[in-house]
């Protein structure tokens, strides 16, 4: 699959004075996982927030399955699911209630809504605490709720910003099983990280941006040249970066 | 389904499952009762407690009964003015020439003790002067060429309890319609950040103004659902204690056209509130940053209109009902003490509240849809 899911073209955002994106180009397609790396502060986060409309563009264009996120923000968010690493939910609603919650906002029709909570339900084996209130759940379970409500609405966009870094062993093995699995059902898969070794084993395709700029794109395995792994690809880039 | 439903059900689901917006109603519908009932208590202690008089001299025959029958116990003393200061609550010093009345009036028995006194005196010379009149062949009502006949238009037991309605009731109201949805307020706010649930909520494609609305129809729900258990917790309680000591338990009644006031200026209330809240909320980055913000606002408004409500016979000009909050506890007071509503005063008062309103939505909807406030987070 070639399909272009999510286009980002020059684009530039500041905060203040403070310039994070500094004309920023890249093309994550359908049936693919597009690793985003970077350091802590390169803007990767930034860029993610653009692309789901959290924020908008000072300059450039970001454009999701053919909508602009200036001119059609609503289109762009009920095709984008998003998982971060801050595994907020409603501690008073169980972890169905927050499922639901987030599918009826999404646009899921009412007639719909249980079969597709149901579904994503069982799609991540969440049965056994569905119905627990979701103060009561560890953090692996709260994130197999923040996973599910980005998912309940079937988007054919999925974004990871760091969806590993508070989880243990297990549960960050089962968000890798699952971004694959996405990948599988023809979904884009954006995943940001700077767990290199994820990315090498995870990615078909990445771009490392350093300080708001891009560095270096393209499949992996080109990205990596003749260094032994990702990682020293990535400190030899941001190295070599002005 | 609307998006304004979807977050209206989520929020109340929520506050019905969190213990401080409960304990808030509750202590509010308990709390309410019990003081009421220290109230009524003192009152009838008050109204029913002997007070010493301390006295020297001969007292003329037949005043002791009348003091005695008035709840004036009394206590020869040598000094009556040493006596006052300490030993009992007031002195008379019985003369040649009168009665020289010595007290405190910084003690409340003295001030009480007082004007038990006044009235006994000056019964004991009505009938001294009736007497004397009689055994001389005079009709006494010569003392009185214009005498006076009093007809109350309502019963001053009424009035009594109207005047202590309108000033609790007022005053119940504003705070319940603010304090009773602050916790749910916060929650709904400062706690999405607090909990980091914010960013998935503005993902979402629902329209941030319908977001917005459902959180504050839902606050405005829960301060009046608060407002309303305290008043009615209050209206039972008024029916079932009295005041005074007479014994009588006093027939409270609202008159609809009060009991439709109160409603109504609750809904506009609660709804001011409820965006006030909110917007001071989504400024804050935790419960308990917002908790600092929004406690001034009881002091902005609940106190200043409080105040009026101690100052008796206040007339207003139309000035006042432009102001928010205090121009509700005006129309309120009147319709409960008069049981009468000047349309102009309350046209303006709702406009007011109204605009109140929708001035806080408009400050929250912008600071809902500014990027700041994922920045800040």
């Amino acid at each position: 699959m070639t399909d272009t899911a999510v286009k980002i073209d020059r684009l530039e955002k500041a905060f203040g004075p403070k310039k994070v994106l500094r004309g920023i180009s890249m093309e994550a397609r359908a049936g693919e996982i597009f690793g985003l790396l970077g350091p802590n502060g390169a803007g990767k986060t930034t860029t993610l927030r653009v692309i789901c409309t959290l924020l908008a563009p000072d300059g450039g264009s970001v454009e999701v399955l053919g909508f602009d996120t200036r001119t059609a923000p609503q289109e762009v968010r009920r095709r984008v699911g998003v998982v971060t690493a801050e595994i907020g939910v409603y501690p008073r609603l169980t972890a169905r209630e927050n499922i639901a919650y987030f599918a009826e906002l999404s646009g899921v029709a009412d007639g719909e809504l249980g079969r597709k909570v149901d579904a994503v339900i069982e799609r991540l084996d969440m049965r056994d605490f569905a119905t627990q209130r979701a103060e009561s759940l560890s953090s692996g379970q709260k994130q197999k709720v923040a996973i599910a409500r980005a998912i309940v609405h079937d988007p054919p966009v999925l974004m990871f910003d760091e969806p590993t870094s508070n989880l243990d062993v297990l549960a960050s093995r089962e968000i890798r099983e699952f971004m694959v699995e996405s990948k599988g059902r023809d979904k884009c898969v954006i995943f940001s990280t700077h767990v290199l070794h994820d990315a090498e084993r995870l990615c078909d395709r990445v771009t490392i941006i350093h300080e708001g700029r891009v560095v270096a794109g393209g499949p992996t395995a080109d990205v990596k040249g003749r260094f032994q792994d990702l990682e020293d690809a990535f400190l030899s880039l941001v190295e070599a970066a002005p | 389904m609307s998006s304004i439903l979807i977050v209206f059900r989520k929020e109340i689901t929520e506050i019905l499952r969190d213990r401080r917006t409960l304990m808030a109603i509750g202590l509010a519908a308990l709390a309410t009762p019990v003081v009421l009932y220290v109230i009524s208590q003192v009152s009838t202690r008050t109204a029913t407690q002997t007070y010493t008089v301390g006295y020297s001299g001969d007292m003329p025959a037949g005043l002791d009964i009348l003091f005695t029958s008035t709840g004036l116990k009394l206590e020869q003393v040598s000094d009556p003015a040493a006596a006052a200061k300490r030993q009992v609550d007031i002195g008379l010093a019985f003369t040649a020439g009168g009665v020289e009345e010595y007290y405190d009036p910084t003690r409340q028995s003295a001030q009480v003790a007082d004007i038990r006194i006044q009235t006994v005196l000056s019964k004991y010379d009505a009938a001294k002067i009736a007497a004397t009149l009689q055994q001389k062949g005079v009709d006494p009502s010569v003392l009185n060429p214009l005498p006076l006949t009093v007809h109350p238009l309502s019963s001053p037991a009424q009035a009594a309890q109207n005047a202590f309605l309108s000033f609790f009731l007022p005053y119940i109201l504003i705070t319940m319609t603010l304090t009773g949805g602050l916790s749910a307020a916060l929650d709904t706010s400062a706690g999405e950040r607090e909990r980091k649930t914010l960013e998935s909520l503005l993902l979402t494609p629902a329209p941030r103004s319908q977001v917005l609305v459902g959180k504050i129809l839902a606050v405005t729900a829960t301060s009046l659902a608060a407002a309303m258990v305290a008043i009615i917790s209050i209206l039972i309680t008024l029916s079932r204690i009295s005041f005074g000591g007479e014994g009588r338990v006093a027939q409270v009644t609202l008159t609809p056209l009060a009991a439709a006031v109160m409603v109504w200026l609750a809904v506009l209330l609660a709804t001011s509130f409820a965006s006030l809240t909110i917007t001071l909320g989504t400024l804050a980055r935790n419960f308990r940053q917002g908790q600092a913000y929004v406690t001034p606002l009881y002091f902005i408004t609940v106190f200043p209109a409080s105040i009026v409500l101690f100052i008796p016979d206040f007339n207003p000009s139309a000035a006042y009902y432009l102001i928010p909050i205090l121009n509700a506890v005006l129309v309120l007071r009147d319709a409960i003490v008069h049981d009468t509503l000047s349309w102009s005063s309350f046209l303006v008062t709702s406009a007011s509240l109204v605009a109140t309103a929708a001035l806080s939505f408009y400050v929250a909807l912008r600071l809902f849809t500014r990027e700041a406030l994922l920045v800040r987070s």
